[in-house]
């Protein structure tokens, strides 16, 4: 029964929801809005699992003094700090940028992440030298293609021969095209794929239990 | 002793495994050196950047509102928020009506600072030329629940004025309302979100911004005509900046226009290190 229930929710509403896109009539107009609603309030659930996973990980990880646990004492304070601001400033602050809840998204946050991904730069400078070696014919194709793209995608490539956009430009709308096509549709079907089997209850993986 | 003693290695050898903190710091002097240098660049714009903006200038003519998704954080601050600013800019200077969201929770705050920064500029009244959402759960259910209602999607904006009592939004209803959807995408979910439910299921044509690495996953889109036009990293809001420039609007970003030569050293750089990390590395088994 507990696996019954969850798998008629599932073929039920896969089927209403193919059918219902197919039929533009009110009534099937206002069960897909009423359904649609119900998806947005079950990913506000979401989130409050979210917050739960994090909240108890890091607990567990402060427990045990696991590896890095003073980082987790961090993460969990810097998520009360923020929940406590956002809760004391009411929902009328998140349109006033001079709100503390704004004033420390504009400060801690968004340098913090800019300087996360600014540091890619030199990992990726690191990597590119180590590991593009042009060691077989495959790899060779892959670093002349790269260079050109690379070449083509920066203006100072069109200064040092003006047909370094054009060969850029060709690379990405003819090969890289039709192989992000090629991935797309096989994407695709197999998307469609596993749905219909969920919806079947053949993929049953998504109950959890391991079985 | 002297068999424990490390080998010296060759030039060849040095040349192939050059020290990481040396390639570091050539990294930093050729983004650094040109910043400070305040070197400048021309950039050439090219067709999908050309699209978006024909998108929004005609968006002018018909008098059509404009969707902007904020679908980026501050992690990608560097190269969205310029491509956003510059979009902004040129449908305030054309008084094109702007709705502004993301389904980036994180991106809030930019999409916030952005849309004041820009409508202050150009003198737009909120409610009247600009409203702007905020952000909601859901992702592919908020984008379907706009192509039904919007209202009923959003009852109320970020500031939580309802949306009734705004007077531009008494003829948005619904997404094919408006002439165009922007979605600036740092990654998932993004504009293939758009694509998907927006552009395929309500026919409201939708143009993107990308980052440079994932602009190559846009490519079959844009082929394709689901995408009207693609900003692609940094060099696609240089080239938009560049248009706006073009155009005489006022107080004209350049954001990104003055973080080209540095984009385009660090490129340079990192071919020349990776010639020679091939020279050292097939000179050196040569010798062998």
């Amino acid at each position: 029964m507990q696996r019954q229930i969850p798998l008629t929710i599932v073929l039920v509403m896969g089927i209403v929801m193919m059918v219902q896109f197919f039929i533009p009539h009110p009534i099937s107009r206002s069960l897909f809005e009423l359904v649609n609603k119900w998806a947005r309030l079950i990913g506000v659930f979401a989130l409050i699992l979210g917050a739960g996973s994090l909240i108890f990980y890091h607990l567990t990880k402060i427990q045990r003094k696991a590896k890095g646990w003073g980082f987790s004492i961090v993460a969990l304070t810097s998520l009360a700090f923020m929940t406590v601001v956002g809760w004391l400033a009411g929902p009328r602050s998140m349109g006033n940028p001079a709100a503390l809840y704004q004033v420390i998204y504009a400060n801690v946050q968004v340098p913090l992440g800019a300087s996360m991904f600014a540091i890619l730069a030199f990992y990726i400078v690191s990597a590119s030298y180590r590991a593009f070696r042009a060691r077989n014919r495959e790899a060779t194709i892959l670093l002349v293609a790269a260079f050109l793209v690379m070449l083509g995608s920066v203006p100072l490539g069109k200064d040092i021969w003006d047909h370094f956009p054009k060969i850029s430009d060709m690379l990405l709308k003819i090969p890289n095209m039709a192989a992000k096509r090629g991935i797309t549709f096989g994407i695709g079907l197999a998307g469609t794929g596993v749905a219909l089997r969920i919806i079947l209850g053949i993929e049953r993986g998504w109950l959890g239990g391991g079985k | 002793m002297t068999a424990n003693a490390p080998e010296k290695k060759t030039f060849w050898q040095w040349l192939a495994t050059i020290d990481r903190r040396i390639l570091y710091l050539v990294m930093c002097l050729v983004v650094v050196i040109p910043l400070i240098a305040m070197l400048r660049s021309t950039v050439e714009v090219t067709s999908p950047v050309q699209d978006v903006f024909n998108a929004i200038e005609s968006l002018a003519v018909h008098q059509k509102p404009l969707l902007v998704s904020v679908d980026f954080d501050p992690t990608s601050r560097a190269e969205m928020y310029p491509m956003l600013t510059a979009i902004l800019r040129h449908a305030f200077a054309r008084r094109v009506k702007v709705v502004e969201l993301g389904i980036w929770q994180t991106g809030f705050g930019l999409a916030q600072r952005a849309l004041n920064e820009t409508a202050t500029e150009y003198g737009m009244k909120y409610g009247e030329d600009y409203v702007f959402l905020g952000f909601k759960v859901g992702v592919d259910a908020v984008i379907l629940g706009m192509g039904e209602n919007i209202k009923k999607t959003f009852p109320v904006d970020a500031r939580k004025i309802p949306l009734d009592s705004s007077p531009m939004m008494s003829s948005i209803r619904k997404l094919s309302d408006f002439g165009l959807i922007v979605s600036i995408s740092a990654g998932t979910p993004g504009y293939q979100d758009w694509l998907l439910y927006a552009q395929a299921r309500y026919h409201v044509r939708t143009a993107a911004g990308t980052t440079a690495v994932s602009a190559a996953d846009a490519y079959p889109y844009l082929g394709s005509g689901q995408l009207t036009g693609l900003l692609a990293g940094m060099k696609g809001a240089a080239e938009y900046e560049a248009l706006d420039a073009q155009h005489g609007f006022k107080q004209a970003s350049t954001l990104a226009s003055t973080a080209m030569p540095a984009l385009s050293y660090a490129h340079i750089a990192i071919i020349i290190l990776v010639i020679i990390g091939n020279i050292g590395f097939f000179a050196s088994r040569r010798r062998k």
